[in-house]
């Protein structure tokens, strides 16, 4: 589903951020990304994301090699994968509902068939009644299911989450992963989650994959946070 | 189907709404320049007309030589004159109203006797003469020296270096007049893009997003234009209203002329109605034009 293979990234102002990044991440997976600030995460989640391009090697999403796809490609792209960041990244002057069919009104969905796809995002992140809202009125926490169910609306098969906690405290944190892991495994859909969050990782074991200074230095297949962030 | 056509409409109006201080900020600058812009085209194009005017009413008066007085010689005189290049009109004036024009020109009632022993058949001193009137009174001088190359022509007269200095000056004020209005507009479209622009700068994340969710630039871009529009359709309004009720009233209150006869001010159906269209056209333009520019600008970031 997602394959890095001898991926290297360096900057035009000449930061290195990941060396021969090799790493392989099935259908279905629910994978975590660790490492501490400057380790290399934001940049390998550009390049899945086609924000970024590799220097050298190739990444491969959906059987797309993303760095060699043309700028008029990436927005096509970018229906496969849907994408969470920690800041939510919402329409502000759209409600959540209009914020959620956006991402299928790009595909060119039928009206109907969105508004029953929105209804069934929302009961999925447990907002049923927040539809007309606005960003603004919702808490961090009640954004950020706003956010993925925006990411997941249109069924992509992977789900890119950028730190999705970050900004929450834990028993929010929590009910975020019970979300991202209902998601999982209703659709299926492959999950990579950035986080520096000790307690989700060590509480909800998933696959966990520790970089540092752009290199991949664990692999961990039952997880568990490694890195000491004192 | 058809929903999809008016999504970018739809949207537009959203954006228009939601982001209601940045569209009201958009407006009304919109508003101020239009109506500077109405202002310095109201002047321009009366100007243009006064000067039109005056440069008609400026004539190049020939007569014609007493021995080329038949009617072929005069029509041969007459055509020469209307081959030279400029030329707009020839009048001819017999020598008889010649006379007449001339004895009614003069004031006093005994002067006046004086002349009428000159009306009988004969005794008539005045020349058979053309009237003639050019497209561009700064050819003026030029014309006039090729009249008094045609043979038969006695005399030729065009009001000498006074009438050629008013054409000038007159040019001189349309031209400052236009080259105000085209720095003034630029100015104004300018001061509109630059506002849309920071409307847009402000929402600069709203786009990223959009870009995140796989939206292709046309997506994104075309609700934006749609709020280009009706932000110059807005603006517009008031000063196409103050620009129709207001030239309507300055030409009531005038009377329909500037200080004389002489400066006639332009009627204001169709004027006032042309220019409004003109506002129109203009708002929506650069509201178009303007968003276009701004959101392209955003959209062209690297992937």
């Amino acid at each position: 589903m997602i394959e890095c293979t001898n991926v290297y990234k360096r900057y035009k102002n000449g930061v290195n951020a990941l060396y021969n990044i090799n790493l392989k991440i099935d259908q279905g997976e629910f994978v975590y990304i660790i490492g501490r600030t400057g380790a290399g995460k934001s940049t390998l989640i550009k390049l899945l994301n086609g924000e970024e391009v590799p220097t050298k090697g190739t990444v491969k999403v959906v059987g797309i090699d993303v760095g060699r796809l043309s700028h008029s490609k990436v927005p096509i792209y970018r229906r496969n994968i849907g994408v969470v960041f920690q800041d939510y990244r919402l329409l502000q002057q759209n409600t959540v509902f209009e914020n959620i069919a956006y991402a299928l009104e790009v595909i060119g969905m039928d009206k109907n068939i969105i508004r029953s796809r929105v209804r069934g995002v929302l009961n999925l992140v447990g907002l049923d009644d927040k539809g007309g809202a606005f960003p603004g009125e919702l808490s961090g926490g009640q954004q950020q299911r706003v956010a993925i169910a925006r990411a997941i609306a249109n069924r992509p098969k992977v789900l890119i989450a950028d730190e999705p906690t970050g900004n929450l405290d834990p028993t929010v944190s929590d009910e975020i992963m019970t979300v991202l892991e209902r998601i999982n495994k209703a659709y299926g859909t492959t999950i990579v989650m950035v986080t520096h969050d000790t307690n989700v990782v060590n509480k909800h074991r998933k696959r966990t994959i520790a970089l540092e200074y752009g290199h991949i230095k664990a692999d961990l297949p039952g997880g568990g946070y490694i890195l000491d962030d004192k | 189907m058809i929903s999809k056509l008016f999504r970018p409409v739809i949207e537009g109006f959203k954006g228009v709404v939601r982001h209601g201080a940045m569209s009201l900020s958009s407006i009304f600058s919109v508003l101020m320049s239009l109506i500077l812009i109405s202002l310095m085209m109201i002047f321009t194009f009366n100007v243009r007309q006064f000067t039109q005017g005056l440069e008609h009413s400026i004539q190049i008066a020939v007569t014609v030589d007493y021995n080329h007085e038949s009617a072929e010689e005069e029509d041969r005189i007459s055509l020469a004159i209307k081959d030279i290049e400029g030329v707009s009109t020839v009048t001819y004036s017999s020598k008889a109203d010649e006379l007449e024009y001339y004895i009614n020109s003069v004031a006093n009632d005994e002067a006046k006797a004086l002349f009428e022993p000159y009306r009988e058949e004969g005794k008539n001193p005045m020349h058979d003469a053309f009237y003639v009137e050019v497209e561009d009174g700064s050819k003026l001088e030029q014309i006039t020296e090729q009249i008094k190359g045609i043979p038969g022509v006695e005399e030729v007269e065009y009001g000498g270096a006074s009438a050629t200095k008013l054409v000038s000056a007159l040019n001189t004020v349309r031209l400052i007049g236009a080259g105000l209005t085209l720095a003034l507009s630029l100015l104004a479209l300018f001061l509109i893009a630059n506002t849309i622009n920071t409307t847009i700068e402000n929402r600069a994340d709203e786009l990223a997003i959009m870009r995140n969710v796989g939206a292709k630039n046309s997506f994104i871009r075309n609700p934006f234009l749609i709020e280009g529009i009706i932000i110059g359709v807005l603006g517009a309004l008031v000063p196409m209203a103050a620009t129709y009720f207001g030239y309507q009233y300055l030409y009531r209150v005038s009377g329909g002329h500037l200080v004389s006869d002489m400066f006639v001010l332009l009627d204001p159906d169709p004027f006032a109605k042309y220019l409004c269209l003109a506002l129109l056209g203009v708002g929506v333009l650069v509201g178009l034009l303007g968003s276009y520019i701004s959101v392209t600008r955003r959209l062209r970031w690297k992937r």
